[in-house]
């Protein structure tokens, strides 16, 4: 049998070596700083290694009001019950996360809060999901079932996440320039509308892009036949945009300090907003942007742990503290959970819990292009 | 002494400068004692709310803490290799000069975003994970351009014969090094502290990717937050920050100053 | 040991620790991403490894990056000219006062307590159609209708002025701070007016600063994304843009990492020529 040397008898026997006078001193020196240098860079190991007990769960998600009612009503009763602590980190966007889960180690990450069906299955696609054990997430029943559905047709009816919350990217418009009626009449033509050039603004997200360019050419969202119409209204959105705007910050802030008159919008950013007094409508046109987010398990993370934090947050108690911190419906069916008075009022809730009204991103058809588009948006962005 | 004109010129357009610099910060503090959310001009009215807010957001002002101690380790590991090598660079005659400073310049040649990845890259292939340390060395990269620059172009300026004439004296290198070399190339070097420390306090991307779970800059703070709306209790921190970086040495320089007139007089 | 070998062996001592760091930290990471760059991304989002040249030939044929590439430089080259106009007599003015010199420096990096963001943003709320410049010109009757500022070139100008001017003053003011101020007595007394003693002493012996200066300004200006982003029009894209988006929005990393490659041998050259022609050696030649 040979014995596995750990760093402590590697130094003993080093120390035997040099007293022996086998070694001279600075190779004993030499040798001694290899073996500092072995134990520094494998310690760190050594906390993956003994996985068995596990002592705590990486979440990550937005930070702000999110986080800090997810902490108070799922993060720290679960620590007190399970003793497993719940390290939280944040993310500034959802193309940002994936590119620090790629290079990272697997396990390294556990659940993370993700955006879109479509976000799902690019996580599926590069081998990231895990299969849930539904028995030890209880509060699962209490969930719309039209949202788990869009999650289990791309993991084959396994569940490798739970839906969380909902909302809708519509058009946000200033009600002192534009009229409730012309709004109603124009749709979401009014963002190309010559009318407000210098007024209109954008996310610069290639799929909202493409989905709102398909309704103002008359298309499916889920399906646009004629590209080129719709690369021609991105073009003309382009140029009569004053700005493309990236967060629900920069959102906010151009249709408060009325920079522009106009522009799409996440349906709890505009709640936000009017909740302050400002005289801002939002409007779903036909076939409106609706999307759902969850809550992701990784691969590589300890699922039991995972599972049981997740019925935490699921509780309808921190469901609801979270929905009322950001403003988007949680994933709750209102049919079986009493959701409170402030929610109903949250743009985008559906009191009836089927979903019927919204339209959500179909995964096949957006993954299937993505490669080509997101490039195709990137040079169309930039004047070409 | 000093053609009057000429003088005055500078001075004005120094003034200028400086407003120019001040703007975006004036505009800081205004907005952080604004009653609104948003910053329309004219403001609404006038209020302590955001100060209260930041006293009671613990992650921000555990984010402020790491800040502050991540910025200083780093001006001090990045300011002393950047000393030496700098020492190097210009008192010594080195083969393939040019191709060393470059070298040592790379790492803001490269964007940050791919300097951030190929770190990470690099970690995985040898499975170590990261760390606060790991964090901490990924900013003495970065930083260490602008040490190494800013105390090449002092070094270059300070002759060697005021060293030469210490050594002839009977001073030795070290010596030499400590009272004359050292005092003389100061301003170089706690300029390029003050550079590693601020670059280290405001970086994002190289941060984002680097951080281990459960720690949070500032500026990665609010990066998260920019999602749902920036809150003006980051126009407070920001004030706070300038209140004790301005604020106070003034107002010990005043005090000092009454101090010494009453002596005087 | 000789003395000589002693001698050329110091440097490097000296250089090591440096070398080291960047090294390791930086030159053998960077191996990871010239391996990279011959990868594939597949339409799934997983990298097909290989060794393929499609992204170089995609990167080094397309005019749309060259066009970009080109921009940013001269957008950086906008900038680092603004921030030397702007900066030197700044750094002059603060090396040959009187008054409290380090104060004068640390009111200097002033905006750098305020993050990057926040900084930038705050542009907004003095430029914007409701923000304090329109309104004050409001208010004096100068205009009748708030004037659009923002979202162009020269806002990204501006945001990167303001960004990297405290860098070209520091570095001159260091410069600077280091001339014998006697040299131009000397000048002066020897018959040459103020501005020849200025030109012909004092500007020489600062143009190591003034270079570090520009190199900081330029380098920095040629690599940012944040300030078009925040400060840009829809089509206001810099090279670091699409570097950015290559490897964070379209988790492309394959055509990224060349991206990154082309804008990095871009600017190791410029540094190598600057080194050549401006650098510390001939600058040191000059003095000797």
């Amino acid at each position: 049998m040979t014995r596995k040397l750990d760093n402590t008898t590697r130094y003993e026997r080093l120390r035997e070596r040099y007293m022996n006078g086998d070694l001279d001193r600075r190779n004993f020196l030499g040798l001694l700083g290899a073996a500092g240098l072995a134990y520094g860079v494998q310690t760190p190991f050594a906390r993956y290694a003994n996985a068995q007990g596990v002592k705590q769960v990486r979440f990550d998600g937005w930070g702000g009001v999110v986080s800090e009612a997810l902490r108070e009503n799922a993060f720290d009763p679960f620590t007190k019950e399970t003793g497993i602590e719940v390290v939280d980190g944040t993310f500034g966007g959802g193309d940002e996360y994936i590119s620090r889960v790629k290079a990272a180690q697997p396990g390294e990450y556990n659940v993370a809060h993700l955006s879109g069906v479509f976000d799902y299955a690019r996580y599926n696609d590069l081998g990231l999901t895990t299969e849930l054990n539904e028995d030890n997430i209880p509060n699962l029943q209490y969930v719309i079932p039209k949202l788990t559905e869009a999650f289990r047709k791309i993991t084959n009816g396994t569940l490798s996440c739970v839906p969380y919350d909902y909302g809708t990217t519509g058009i946000a418009y200033n009600r002192k320039h534009i009229s409730d009626e012309e709004m109603k009449e124009k749709g979401a033509k009014i963002l190309i509308d010559e009318k407000y050039k210098g007024k209109i603004a954008g996310w610069s997200d290639w799929r909202t892009r493409i989905w709102f360019a398909s309704l103002q050419t008359g298309q499916d969202p889920n399906n646009a036949e004629d590209m080129d119409a719709v690369w021609d209204a991105i073009r003309k959105h382009r140029d009569l945009a004053l700005k493309y705007w990236t967060s629900g910050a920069e959102l906010m802030s151009l249709l408060a300090e009325e920079e522009i008159y106009v522009t799409e919008g996440w349906s709890g950013r505009i709640y936000a907003l009017q909740e302050q007094g400002h005289d801002i409508g939002y409007m779903d046109p036909p076939n409106g942007y609706g999307w759902q987010e969850c809550m992701f398990v990784l691969k590589g993370s300890p699922m039991e742990a995972c599972e049981e934090l997740l019925n935490f947050m699921l509780a309808p108690e921190t469901s609801i503290a979270v929905a009322e911190g950001q403003n988007y419906p949680p994933a709750l069916d209102p049919q079986k959970v009493d959701l409170g008075d402030k929610i109903p009022t949250l743009p985008a809730f559906d009191p009836s819990g089927t979903l019927d009204g919204l339209t959500f991103a179909d995964p096949k058809y957006w993954n299937g292009h993505e490669q080509e588009w997101s490039k195709e948006f990137g040079r169309v962005q930039k004047g070409y | 002494m000093m053609a009057p004109l000429g003088w005055q010129l500078i001075r004005g357009w120094a003034i200028l400068v400086y407003l120019f610099m001040f703007l975006p910060v004036a505009v800081v503090v205004l907005l952080s004692f604004n009653a609104s959310q948003f910053g329309s001009f004219p403001m609404t009215g006038f209020s302590f709310r955001w100060f209260v807010e930041l006293w009671n957001n613990d992650a921000i002002l555990r984010a402020f803490q790491t800040s502050m101690i991540l910025g200083a380790l780093t001006a001090v590991i990045s300011t002393t290799l950047g000393v030496l090598a700098s020492l190097a660079l210009v008192r010594y005659r080195v083969p393939g000069a040019n191709a060393v400073t470059t070298m040592l310049i790379a790492p803001i040649l490269v964007p940050e975003v791919v300097l951030a990845v190929a770190l990470l890259l690099f970690l995985n292939f040898l499975g170590i994970n990261k760390s606060f340390t790991l964090l901490l060395f990924g900013h003495v990269i970065f930083t260490l351009p602008f040490v190494i620059l800013v105390v090449q172009a002092r070094l270059v300026s300070i002759r060697r014969d005021v060293e030469e004439a210490a050594m002839s004296l009977g001073a030795s290198p070290m010596q030499t090094f400590f009272q004359i070399t050292l005092p003389l190339m100061m301003p170089a070097v706690l300029a390029g502290g003050l550079f590693a420390f601020t670059i280290s306090f405001d970086d994002i991307t190289g941060t984002l990717f680097w951080k281990p779970g459960g720690v949070e800059t500032v500026p990665t703070q609010i990066f998260a937050m920019l999602r749902n709306s920036i809150s003006p209790e980051i126009n407070a921190l920001g004030t706070v920050m300038i209140f004790l970086t301005v604020g106070l040495p003034l107002l010990g320089a005043a005090i000092a100053r009454k101090i010494s007139n009453k002596g005087g007089t | 040991m000789s003395v000589e070998a002693r001698e050329a062996r110091q440097p490097w001592i000296l250089l090591s620790p440096a070398l080291t760091a960047v090294g390791l930290l930086l030159f053998v990471p960077l191996l990871f991403i010239v391996v990279y760059s011959f990868w594939l991304r597949t339409a799934s989002g997983a990298d097909q490894v290989g060794f393929y040249l499609d992204n170089w030939n995609e990167a080094l044929t397309d005019a749309f990056y060259r066009d970009i590439l080109l921009n940013t430089l001269k957008i950086a080259v906008i900038t680092t000219i603004v921030c030397a106009l702007m900066g030197y007599p700044s750094a002059y003015f603060i090396a040959r006062s009187k008054g409290n010199k380090p104060l004068l420096l640390l009111l200097l990096m002033l905006p750098f307590w305020i993050s990057y963001i926040i900084r930038t943003m705050s542009w907004i709320n003095i430029l914007g159609v409701s923000g304090a410049l329109n309104t004050l010109l409001l208010w004096l009757g100068i205009i009748d209708e708030p004037i659009q500022m923002l979202y162009n070139e020269t806002t990204v100008i501006l945001g990167l002025v303001h960004y990297l001017l405290p860098f070209m003053v520091l570095n001159v003011f260091v410069s600077l701070d280091g001339i014998d101020t006697t040299l131009e007595d000397a000048a002066n007394s020897l018959g040459a007016t103020r501005w020849q003693a200025f030109t012909q002493v004092t500007l020489p012996l600062s143009l190591p600063g003034l270079a570090a200066g520009s190199l900081l300004c330029f380098v920095l200006g040629a690599g940012t994304y944040i300030t078009p982003l925040v400060l840009g029009g829809p089509t206001d894209a810099m090279f670091a843009n699409l570097v950015f988006e290559a490897i964070i929005t379209q988790l492309n990393w394959p055509l990224g990492s060349a991206l990154s490659l082309m804008l990095l041998v871009v600017l190791g050259l410029l540094v190598m020529i600057y080194n050549r022609y401006l650098g510390m050696a001939q600058l040191m030649k000059g003095l000797g």
